[in-house]
């Protein structure tokens, strides 16, 4: 009760704190303004041209269904990368053996370009859902692994000892210790592979797909359409943004509280 | 009861000429009231205003900037830059001069429409001079501090004469030359961030530490202080070469928001709702709905530009001065903190001109009483403080002592 109290009366205290960006934001814009100023609207649109197309494409437009369609397939990649990911990246962590073995390899997978997978699943799955789904799942998967590893790894094992020496019941050890632990990893490395996934997804509709964000942008540049096309890249960038710093930064920090000591 | 006699008050000795503030905020106390007086007269009777090259717009913001807020401002730093910086009071000789000079400059100002250029350009030169000798005696204190933690006054008062000789400059030329106050208002703002980041210190600290509050502090944090100022210095460096362009509108929406974050300093609990910090933190609000306003008004080509201006001029300007003129020239008088209601319902009255003068851009609104109605009110409120204040800044002090020395805060 009192954690939702805390929770709550946080809340204005963090919306406040978004200032800071929103100026930094801003300042942004106007640069971007200043641009297409001095470069004249074929080459870059000003910002309200380019933030009114957004709004007439989400007002009756297509944008919402686009959006969709692209949030599902980023959703379901970066869903199965989690998944995949931190159960082999804990299991490989708890063996040294194994955890020798991956390395190599998650190496040779974060080398690889998103792009070059791209072209494989593109053989693969042709131009439905499956590529970009593959796609994301493939570049998100590594920067997971590493995470539940690292996670694991790097348990303290004075503590491991001082449970076991004190017979803490396993359900004890478990959320007390081993959890908030592994989380602490595990949590800003599936934001990170959040931002992957968005990133990696409209490239592969871009290149794959008849539908989707990635494939709006396709037509934006086959038609010259300077404006949809900034115009939705606003739309990808702002939808991260928000799911950032409207839901997982606050999810971030409540779950770190424990690394600042208490005053 | 305070004795005051205008008897000698030319003479070195007299009361008026003991600390810097006091010739200057009096100035500042008789000239807000009366120069909105006739502001209002004009707009409701059409009573002629000194002829001025450019107009009556002109000599509205010319005497509100270049006569009111310089006159609070040189009182201000007359007082406090020996106080941050050491080396003692300012001497009478100099302060004396300066208050001459500024006599002099409303003169020359107000009679420059009927005697020409000569006259226009007396009064360039006793306005920049006002600056200089303010420069003078300030300069060589803030520099000599090892740290030089306040040489932003310095810039400050190198940009208002920018902006001064700019001025002047246009008008002998035959030019508008009202972008040049335009890009004072901005030299204003940041120095009113500046000046209340030492002032909010004190006060709201002293606010916590009345309330009995423990274990919390409030610091005005210079990152959040140094990212506002650099928005606002964007947006009036922009505002002068592309006026009236979208990019000076999304700056001025970065100001706003770093005006807004600038407020996070002062989330610290029920203390905010006292009368002092919440008369500074009021100068924020002003200061962010200002800016908000005119750059939603940029961005969106609404006509409400102007009632953005006038939330930074009468609301983050006009309070700004009133409250520290009613702090400071309290404090520097050798009085105690004002206790009495008047000073809060000045400040009441001075936050719904603000509100008022913006109101008149409301589409459908009845322009012409909403702006005499504003004109008046803050007409009132400087009133207000003139009446309690002025005979402060003419007697001798209550605690017996002579010069600047503050009194310590409760």
């Amino acid at each position: 009760m009192t954690l939702l109290h805390r929770w709550f009366a946080g809340i204005p205290g963090y919306l406040w704190s978004g200032w800071g960006a929103l100026a930094s934001l801003f300042l942004f814009v106007a640069a971007w303004e200043a641009v297409s100023l001095a470069h004249g609207p074929l080459i870059l649109p000003d910002p309200a041209a380019a933030f009114g197309r957004l709004f007439a494409l989400f007002d009756g437009g297509p944008a919402w269904s686009e959006l969709a369609v692209t949030a599902r397939r980023a959703m379901t990649g970066l869903a199965l990368a989690i998944i995949v990911g931190s159960v082999l990246g804990l299991l490989a962590g708890l063996s040294l053996t194994a955890s020798m073995m991956a390395r190599p390899v998650v190496t040779v997978l974060l080398g690889t370009p998103p792009i070059a997978w791209l072209v494989l699943a593109m053989i693969w799955f042709g131009a439905g859902d499956g590529t970009p789904v593959f796609t994301v799942l493939v570049a998100c998967f590594p920067v997971i692994f590493v995470g539940a590893l690292q996670g694991t790894r790097t348990l303290d094992h004075h503590l491991k000892d001082m449970a076991r020496a004190y017979r803490l019941p396993w359900r004890m050890r478990l959320t007390d210790l081993y959890l908030p632990h592994v989380v602490s990893y595990l949590f800003p490395a599936w934001i990170n592979a959040l931002g992957n996934a968005w990133r990696v997804v409209v490239m592969a509709e871009l290149l794959s797909s008849a539908d989707g964000i990635g494939a709006a942008l396709a037509v934006a540049r086959s038609q010259l359409d300077m404006d949809a096309a900034l115009a939705w890249i606003a739309a990808v960038v702002l939808s991260l943004l928000a799911v950032e710093y409207l839901l997982l930064e606050p999810v971030k920090r409540e779950l770190e509280r424990w690394r600042h000591t208490e005053k | 009861m305070l004795k005051f006699s205008l008897r000698g008050v030319t003479a070195p000795g007299h009361p008026l000429w003991m600390c810097g503030l006091r010739p200057f905020f009096l100035f500042a106390a008789l000239a807000a009231p009366l120069l909105m007086l006739l502001w209002s007269l004009f707009l409701a009777t059409g009573m002629p205003l000194p002829a001025v090259p450019g107009g009556p717009f002109v000599w509205h913001a010319h005497e509100l900037l270049f006569g009111f807020a310089i006159a609070a401002m040189a009182g201000f730093l007359l007082t406090v830059v020996p106080e941050f910086a050491g080396g003692g009071d300012f001497p009478a000789r100099p302060v004396r001069k300066l208050a001459t000079l500024w006599l002099l400059g409303r003169l020359a100002f107000w009679l420059s429409g009927a005697f020409g250029a000569a006259m226009l350009a007396a009064a360039a030169l006793a306005h920049l001079a006002l600056l200089a000798g303010l420069a003078r005696l300030a300069a060589p204190r803030l520099w000599r501090d090892p740290e030089r933690r306040h040489l932003a006054f310095l810039w400050a008062l190198a940009g208002l004469a920018v902006c001064m000789a700019g001025f002047y400059f246009d008008a002998l030329a035959g030019a508008s030359p009202a972008r040049w106050l335009h890009a004072a208002l901005g030299v204003f703002m940041a120095l009113i961030i500046v000046a209340l980041s030492r002032i909010s210190m004190r006060i709201v600290n002293a606010a916590l530490a009345d309330a009995g509050v423990a274990g919390v502090e409030y610091r005005a944090r210079p990152p959040r202080r140094n990212l506002a100022i650099v928005c606002i210095a964007l947006y009036t460096a922009a505002e002068f070469l592309v006026p009236g362009a979208r990019l000076s509108g999304w700056l001025a929406l970065a100001a706003a928001a770093a005006l807004f974050n600038l407020m996070n300093d002062w989330h610290i609990g029920r203390v905010l709702f006292r009368r002092l910090p919440l008369m500074l933190y009021g100068i924020y609000v002003f200061m962010a709905a200002g800016y908000a306003t005119m750059g939603v008004a940029l961005v969106f080509e609404t006509g409400a530009f102007s009632a953005g201006r006038h939330l930074l001029t009468v609301g983050a300007l006009g309070l700004a001065i009133y409250a520290v003129m009613s702090i400071a020239g309290r404090a520097h008088c050798g009085t105690p903190f004002e206790t009495r209601l008047w000073q809060p319902a000045g400040a009441a009255l001075l936050a719904l001109a603000a509100l008022l003068r913006a109101l008149s851009a409301w589409p459908g609104a009845d322009t012409q009483v909403l702006l005499v109605a504003a004109g008046l009110l803050w007409t009132a409120a400087f009133g207000l403080f003139a009446w309690h204040m002025a005979p402060l800044f003419l007697a001798p002090r209550a605690d017996g002592l002579s010069g600047c020395k503050g009194t310590a805060i409760p």
